[in-house]
């Protein structure tokens, strides 16, 4: 029996996860003072910055114990966001333990409950921990009670650590091997092994993060991909410590990586079981599910000569990102880009923040919607998940939007201000459930796309950063919904169309058209700016004619700087949209499509 | 043949629209003008020198502050530097520092052109631009003019300020017109980012007029001067048939020209090429140090770039541009696209085309700036 002990950290962002899992390193010698380099866990650039983790990894650790005993860890870091709850589940599959971290300040938040039940659905053996107890604000008792009224047990079982000063962290090692059960080893059962992640390596391929669960993955061995049904040969197989370390083979119980050649993430997805080719397993891991995109919006080059680019970049983020789903639209202001879709609107900032950072792309970002479903008059029923695709109104019988759970913790000080963001956003009222510390958790149902739409922004602001949210998808329901276009003189910008519901459809297409009127430069003839459901113009303003634009002096010293002007002028005239014979700046259209409510 | 142009860059006081080098420490003149003699002095026998000098224009600042002996020196040393066969020598004044035995002096050392710095007979409104001068002031300098027989001058007006009604304005042209002038310049009001005007403006506390108001303006000018046989030949510039101004139009036509004092601006175009240079704007460094430290980096121009200036300059006067001038000295010639639009500005009325030559109508001058920009792009 080898000795092994497989867990996660369930932590709120800021918490202080990736703090504790460096002195866990630390102290299992796994990585020396020198070589740290804060977080390691973290190895994204824009991870490191946001404090958060997208992707899952792994890292393995020889624990020494005071008593002699050598134990291996494998600690499975896992994305801390809504947007990435699928990748949570499958790296708490490949657990058989959690450490509970909760920030002895702060408290428990929204994030931090629904993985913890997840864990819990799952089995996992909990422990909770305080960190950060050397702060001032620390409330070890408070928050201590919190996690009891939460997972049972008592106020003795919960370790109290300080990720910062390395204080309870021997206590932490120590429980991690007394508590939580070491796995089963089958090694004699046919070969199943869970990937909990893959990334994408541009000479050796998808490489997969896996846990064996059954049976014993050797080098060499045909497998099989049994969801996509793809054969490989696990060419290379190791342990994830710091660097990968090759190894002939893995075994029930342990995790570790494996390389084949596999060409394309699309091959080897999170969630997969790998059996043998040649004795293969009945059945999969339960659990594996295709992720669906919830949110869409479409991605054009600023400049359109860029086009080309953006797809080669888009090609090598989906590589990585198996998430990622796009396909090329046209749009009649904005040229050729693709429609994009994304497990929500994080992810979404994270793909447009890479191709900004890793691939100097100059980008528009069309406003995020979720995916409709049309019944049509003539009894079929269609999914649309961009606004040019909705149907003439005449053709629609009913139109279904996607709804979600949304929990909120707060202190109950700003269960005010969110009842108003929920109601303002067409929630429905479920219920609330008052916690230890002045804690609340208001839960509402609400139509996802008034989520996707600045509402994250708006409740942290309302709240001062104090509310967290959750969320899980619940039904399609009907709603009175419209496709909200606006017009110049005439034209359509198709680029500007939105779906939204009829009660909203006024006030936006009034502020929209607003805005539009503000940063549309003068045209030599008069412009109309309207907003329009169907043939129904909503919202009208008017861009008068440019009466007067010419500079009163040029004499010898003039005439360098006019011309350079002109210089820019024409520079940014071809950056300039054209809709119709109207001329569109880019600003207007970034203006508009970043317009929040609050605008 | 070229053209000399000398900044003066004095004032008594700095007017709030203005934002033209100058400085109000009146001890420093003499000094600028020695300083002014020796860069003269620096283009002796150089390459500048020997073509024919047909204008000249004393420009500010304020040169009317300069007196009989300053400005004998300056003239002094222009001739003995270059080949001086002048047609125009124009000198720009304040209404408040002009006496007749002032514009005789200024006669008799050959200047025969006076440019009037009146701008508005309107109290309030010499006020709000912090003039020196009052209406009082600008009448019996014009007076001054048309008594001592000046052979010709010229007047500025600026039209478009806040608060200014037609009414206004029309009074102001109408007084103008009495003194009889050969030439107008008439500006409309530019707010510039680095003035008073400009800084009042970008913290809300003036509102300049909206585009609608300064257009109709600009036709209550056109309309009124033309009535009186002063006609428009450039954007701001208006005179009776033959007084256009000599100097000013050659700068449109890519004649050379050479500038002198801080700030000034050259071009020179002959068979090595064609440069603008400038100096720097800094009085300091013009009093301590020689020409070459303070002229400021050459910009050589490509035959495109100059074809494109042509077009930005020659499309603002009522000469247009020929294509046939475009083509021999340009080696320019529109592309398909290009015809395409012009024709279709034709249709709309903004633009004209006579024997293969291209023009701005009144209501395309209005907005030269932006058809320019949509010509060349």
């Amino acid at each position: 029996m080898k000795n092994i002990r497989n867990f996660c950290i369930i932590a709120h962002i800021d918490h202080g996860k990736s703090t504790l899992a460096d002195r866990l390193l630390e102290r299992t010698g796994t990585i020396s003072e020198r070589e740290m380099q804060e977080q390691v866990l973290d190895d994204m650039d824009l991870e490191r910055e946001r404090g958060i983790t997208i992707k899952s990894h792994a890292i393995r650790m020889d624990y020494n114990r005071p008593n002699g005993e050598v134990v291996t860890f494998n600690l499975i870091d896992t994305p801390g966001h809504v947007d990435f709850s699928y990748e949570v589940s499958r790296a708490l599959k490949a657990c058989e333990g959690a450490l509970l971290v909760v920030d002895a300040a702060q408290g428990i938040e929204a994030q931090t409950i629904s993985n913890l039940y997840q864990a819990i659905d799952q089995e996992l053996e909990i422990i909770p921990v305080l960190n950060k107890i050397d702060l001032p604000g620390a409330d070890p008792d408070g928050v201590g009670q919190q996690i009891v009224d939460l997972i049972g047990g008592t106020k003795e079982e919960i370790l109290q650590v300080s990720g910062k000063t390395g204080e309870g962290v021997e206590d932490l090692l120590e429980a991690i091997v007394e508590r939580i059960p070491s796995p089963k080893q089958e090694v004699d059962k046919p070969l199943k092994a869970l990937i909990f992640d893959s990334i994408f390596n541009s000479y050796r391929g998808s490489i997969c993060y896996v846990r064996v669960m059954e049976g014993v993955l050797k080098k060499g061995d045909g497998i099989t991909f049994m969801a996509t049904k793809k054969e490989y040969d696990a060419e290379e197989i190791g342990y994830l410590k710091l660097k990968k370390e090759k190894t002939d083979q893995l075994e029930a119980g342990e995790v570790g990586y494996v390389i084949g050649s596999v060409k394309s993430l699309q091959d080897a997805k999170v969630g997969d079981t790998i059996t043998s080719t040649k004795n293969k397993a009945d059945t999969p891991i339960p659990g594996y599910k295709e992720v669906k995109p919830m949110v869409f919006s479409g991605i054009f080059p600023t400049n359109s000569e860029d086009f080309e680019d953006l797809r080669g970049a888009l090609e090598k983020l989906q590589l990585n990102d198996a998430s990622l789903s796009y396909q090329p639209e046209t749009s009649k202001a904005l040229g050729f880009g693709f429609r994009a879709g994304f497990l929500g609107l994080l992810h979404m900032e994270i793909i447009q923040e890479r191709l900004d950072r890793e691939f100097d792309m100059d980008i528009i970002t069309t406003v995020p919607n979720v995916r409709y479903e049309i019944d049509l008059e003539d009894g079929e029923r269609i999914k649309v998940d961009n606004p040019s695709e909705m149907p003439e109104v005449g053709k629609i019988a009913d139109v279904w939007e996607p709804y979600i759970k949304a929990s909120i913790l707060t202190p109950a000080d700003y269960i005010g201000p969110i009842m108003t963001l929920c109601e303002e956003r067409r929630g429905k009222y479920v219920n609330q459930h008052f916690m230890q510390n002045n804690r609340v958790e208001i839960t509402y149902e609400l139509p996802m796309a008034e989520v996707v739409f600045d509402f994250y922004d708006r409740l942290k602001s309302g709240t001062r950063g104090y509310a967290s949210l959750d969320y899980e998808f619940l039904e399609y329901r009907k709603g009175d919904l419209v496709r909200l276009d606006i017009l110049l003189n005439g034209d359509q910008v198709d680029a500007l169309s939105s779906i939204t519901h009829r009660d909203k459809a006024y006030y936006l297409g009034r502020k929209i058209c607003g805005k539009l009127k503000e940063l549309i430069p003068r045209q030599q003839f008069e412009v109309a700016v309207q907003a329009a459901i169907g043939s129904r113009v909503i919202a009208r303003d008017t861009i008068r004619a440019l009466k007067k634009d010419v500079t009163a002096k040029c004499y010898g010293g003039d005439i360098s700087r006019k011309r350079k002007l002109i210089e820019k002028q024409k520079e940014g005239k071809k950056r300039m949209k054209q809709v119709g014979s109207v001329e569109i700046p880019q600003e207007a259209f970034l203006a508009v499509l970043s317009m929040d409510e609050e605008d | 043949m070229s053209g000399i142009y000398i900044h003066i860059p004095f004032c008594k006081q700095a007017c709030s629209y203005c934002d033209f080098y100058f400085l109000t420490r009146d001890k420093l003149r003499q000094p600028f003008v020695e300083a002014l003699l020796s860069e003269i002095n620096s283009y002796g026998d150089t390459k500048f020198s020997k073509e024919i000098v047909r204008t000249i224009y004393l420009g500010g600042g304020t040169p009317s502050l300069l007196n009989n002996k300053q400005l004998e020196s300056i003239f002094g040393a222009l001739h003995s530097v270059f080949d001086i066969d002048a047609e125009e020598i124009t000198m720009e004044l304040n209404p408040d520092d002009v006496t007749r035995d002032y514009l005789s002096m200024i006669q008799d050392l050959g200047v025969n052109r006076a440019s009037m710095g009146v701008q508005s007979f309107d109290k309030k409104l010499l006020e709000f631009m912090h003039r020196a001068h009052n209406p009082e002031e600008a009448f019996s300098a014009l007076e001054a003019l048309q008594k001592t027989g000046f052979p010709t001058f010229t007047a500025d007006l600026i039209y478009g300020n806040p608060g200014q009604s037609v009414e206004t304005l029309e009074q102001d042209i109408d007084k103008l017109l009495s003194f009889d002038p050969p030439h107008i310049s008439a500006y409309s009001l530019t707010v510039e980012p680095k003035t008073r005007l400009g800084k009042q403006v970008e913290l809300g506390r003036i509102d300049p007029p909206d585009d609608d108001r300064v257009s109709e303006q600009f036709d209550v000018v056109r309309t009124q001067l033309a009535a009186a046989g002063i006609e428009q030949y450039e954007v701001s510039n208006f005179s009776k048939p033959g007084k256009e101004a000599v100097h000013n139009s050659n700068y449109w036509k890519h004649e050379n020209y050479i500038g002198f004092g801080p700030s000034a601006h050259s071009f020179w175009w002959d068979e090595s090429g064609a440069n603008r240079w400038q100096n720097e704007a800094n009085l300091k460094k013009y009093l301590n140090e020689a020409p070459e430290d303070y002229r400021e980096e050459e910009e050589t121009l490509s035959k495109n770039t100059l074809a494109e200036e042509r077009l930005m300059l020659g499309l603002r006067t009522k000469w247009g541009v020929s294509e046939i001038d475009l083509k021999q000295s340009y080696g320019y010639s529109f592309t398909d696209s290009q015809w395409q639009w012009i024709e279709d500005q034709v249709e709309k009325g903004f633009m004209v085309t006579e024997n293969s030559t291209l023009k701005m109508t009144s209501d395309g001058l209005k907005i030269s700036d932006h058809l320019i920009v949509e010509l060349l792009s």
